[in-house]
């Protein structure tokens, strides 16, 4: 998406394999950093994320793991604590949860208890997202828990350009950071875009417009940021011309992009993958309806998923998550308002 | 031979040295508290002192410690026979020990969070947390970290009985012993976790029976006798330090008071009062005492100099403990009275790093 000509197929790379990069560009230029997780030396990694790095950095830079995510997580600290940079991987971030108390109690609130004479560079990343038919427990966008607890910093790349520019940025940060990839855009063709030769990173913190348009603003992260492309093609059939914004990152979240847009469109739906109550969708509209009401010509809106765990098979998981068809027709009633 | 019999008669008159300095930690904090000089809520290690002074001991200043709750004295002896007065000594002074207690700015974490909520890197001190068992796993880190670059430290955490029943507990130490990471995990038995007693947490007499499950060490030590826990440590240090993996050290002992000062009358009620006698008949300071005594390094008037022991702290006095324990703690907390609150304002800083050290 944010190269401009068209490459050679060749060229291009996916977003498993710009996340891949990122990783071994870190290890490769910090000898202090490890990563650590079940199965992501031998076997590489359940997606592959981390295939061939043990081969490269040894077994003791590249370490699998006891099924515990809170040692996973805990032990990250301890080696942060003592000078090291750590790549934690989820395998599925839906087994986060496992080792919530180590990421909200320990990880979360180290830098503010020692009041700054620690930090911790840790990366907690893993796969996330439904619509791939993976139920209850391998589809889940739990990002707003973190969210909630302060000290953590909480991303979502939807590019490869963004995967291997966000994920270095974020090891790089020093802080620690809910790393949040989609898992369903791991391998998708469509997106693949050639990826910079030279080192860089995506700045966490700041928000992308992914289409210009004037009539309505959606606001988006991950998956859905495709969901409200594909929406804003199919209103612009309507005479609807929307804008889609990619916000990359949740906490530190960029308002002024959001507020911008808005300014220039006067309507908003925020669409997001979590369920709706709590969700970081409602985060966003309260934002915009303190701090940019003065703008609006129709109250903010939202399509999330419902308040349900989602469903294994496809037509139930569909009725409960955000769909194209659910999006324009929101859009439609947003902008008759 | 044991590695206590190694130690020189200067060692063991330290080691009975710090037992006083720990007790009237907890005997002036509790008076202090009484007086209503002092907020929060104390966490005493009355009756437990052997523990803390027994495994700390033998420790290296490249060593790092995870105290919990029960240990704030471990913050200040944390590498003591390196010397008090060494300003390059990895352990924290008295006056940041008491700014903490005391909820001042000079406290190592500027008193944002209360009691032994506190740490120091650069002294190799892990910051605890009140999720029990919580440390392990970060100490195991630690050491990791510690062995990738070189070292050769280990690292003792201390627990309670009751954070045995927690997941960390054992996800921490399989971890740790898969990897052979030289982590130490005293287990301060103390029998009552709050207001249950070790029966209700632990379906096996000994925690440290636990071990074998890991293929790890397990020793028991006798927690009222400082130079058995110290005898127990330093096998488990040896072990550890080889490159043989972790170790569990259960050390025996008796809760004096309450969970914390809150609940010392309600302790009084649901612990009934023979069995805290009994728990409390062999004091730490009388079994050291008698030790030294039998190895003739305490004679004369010295035999009965300073009875510390067996007194409650609001029985206890400053005669009950050599002067320079009471000066040292009295440096301490008239430092911690002067130091400033920290500005409200604080209140926003640090829950991000930008780039910046303290």
């Amino acid at each position: 998406m944010s190269s401009t000509t068209e490459a050679p197929a060749a060229l291009k790379k996916n977003y498993l394999t710009a996340l891949k990069e990122a990783l071994d560009e870190e290890m490769a230029r910090n000898k202090l950093m490890l990563c650590q997780g079940e199965d992501i030396g031998r076997l590489g990694g359940a997606f592959g994320v981390t295939e061939g790095l043990q081969a490269k950095y040894g077994e003791n830079r590249v370490v699998d793991m006891p099924i515990s995510e809170a040692a996973i997580v805990g032990s990250a600290v301890g080696m942060a604590l003592n000078g090291m940079t750590v790549m934690a991987e989820m395998q599925f971030i839906d087994f986060i949860s496992c080792g919530f108390d180590q990421i909200v109690n320990m990880m979360a609130t180290y830098h503010y208890r020692t009041a700054g004479e620690v930090h911790i560079p840790v990366v907690v990343r893993g796969p996330a997202g439904a619509y791939g038919g993976g139920a209850l427990y391998h589809s889940q966008m739990n990002e707003a828990w973190f969210c909630n607890s302060p000290g953590l910093k909480v991303v979502c790349p939807s590019t490869p350009y963004d995967a291997k520019g966000m994920l270095k940025a974020a090891l790089r940060d020093g802080n620690p950071v809910i790393f949040y990839e989609i898992k369903e855009l791991y391998r998708k063709r469509e997106i693949e875009e050639e990826l910079p030769t030279d080192d860089y990173i995506v700045p966490l913190g700041k928000a992308a417009v992914r289409r210009e348009g004037k009539d309505v603003t959606l606001v988006s992260y991950g998956q859905n940021v495709y969901h409200c492309l594909d929406a804003a093609t199919e209103l612009e059939k309507l005479g609807i011309s929307a804008e889609v914004i990619d916000i990359r990152s949740l906490v530190p979240l960029d308002e002024d992009t959001i507020f911008n847009s808005i300014a220039k469109t006067s309507r908003v739906i925020v669409v997001n993958e979590a369920p709706m109550t709590c969700g970081f969708a409602g985060e966003l509209v309260a934002r915009i309806s303190t701090k940019a009401f003065h703008l609006l010509d129709a109250p903010p809106s939202r399509v999330t998923r419902m308040d349900t765990p989602v469903p294994w098979v496809k037509p139930l998981e569909l009725h409960v998550l955000p769909t194209v068809d659910k999006i324009v027709a929101e859009a439609v009633r947003v902008v008759k308002f | 031979m044991k590695p206590s019999q190694a130690l020189s008669k200067e060692d063991c008159l330290e080691i009975f040295n710090q037992l006083y300095l720990a007790r009237y930690f907890d005997v002036r904090l509790i008076k202090e508290k009484k007086r209503g000089r002092l907020r929060g809520t104390l966490y005493s290690s009355h009756n437990q002192e052997a523990v803390l002074v027994g495994s700390l001991f033998g420790l290296q200043p490249t060593d790092w410690i995870s105290p919990i709750h029960r240990d704030m004295p471990a913050f200040f002896m944390k590498d003591f026979r390196f010397g008090v007065d060494n300003p390059d000594r990895l352990g924290m002074s008295i006056e940041e020990v008491c700014c903490q207690v005391w909820g001042k700015v000079d406290s190592p974490g500027r008193a944002r969070d209360n009691w032994s909520h506190i740490g120091s890197k650069s002294k190799k001190i892990i910051h605890s947390t009140s999720m029990l068992a919580g440390t392990i796993p970060v100490a195991a880190g630690v050491v990791y970290a510690d062995r990738m670059q070189g070292g050769n430290a280990v690292c003792l955490t201390y627990n309670g009985e009751g954070s045995t029943a927690q997941g960390i507990f054992h996800e921490a130490l399989n971890y740790a012993a898969v990897h052979k990471l030289p982590v130490i995990t005293i287990v301060e038995n103390n029998q009552w976790a709050y207001g249950t007693p070790v029966e209700m947490e632990c379906p096996t007499p000994d925690v440290a029976d636990r071990a074998k499950g890991y293929g790890m060490l397990g020793l028991i030590a006798d927690g009222q006798d400082v130079f058995d826990v110290y005898d127990k440590v330093m096998e488990a240090v040896a072990h550890a330090r080889a490159g043989n993996g972790p170790a569990i050290v259960e050390c025996k002992t008796f809760r004096a008071y309450g969970h914390g000062d809150h609940d010392d009358d309600r302790a009084m009620k649901y612990r009934p009062s023979a069995e805290i006698e009994a728990g409390r008949k062999r004091d730490p300071i009388a079994v050291c005492r008698q030790k030294l005594i039998d190895l003739g390094y305490l004679t004369g008037d010295a035999k009965n100099a300073y009875i510390a022991e067996g007194k409650n702290a609001g029985d206890a006095t400053n005669d009950d403990f050599p002067p320079h324990v009471v000066e040292y703690l009295n440096k301490g907390i008239e430092f911690a009275i002067q130091s400033p609150v920290p500005a409200a304002e604080e209140a926003e800083q640090w829950v991000f790093w930008n780039g910046g050290s303290k």
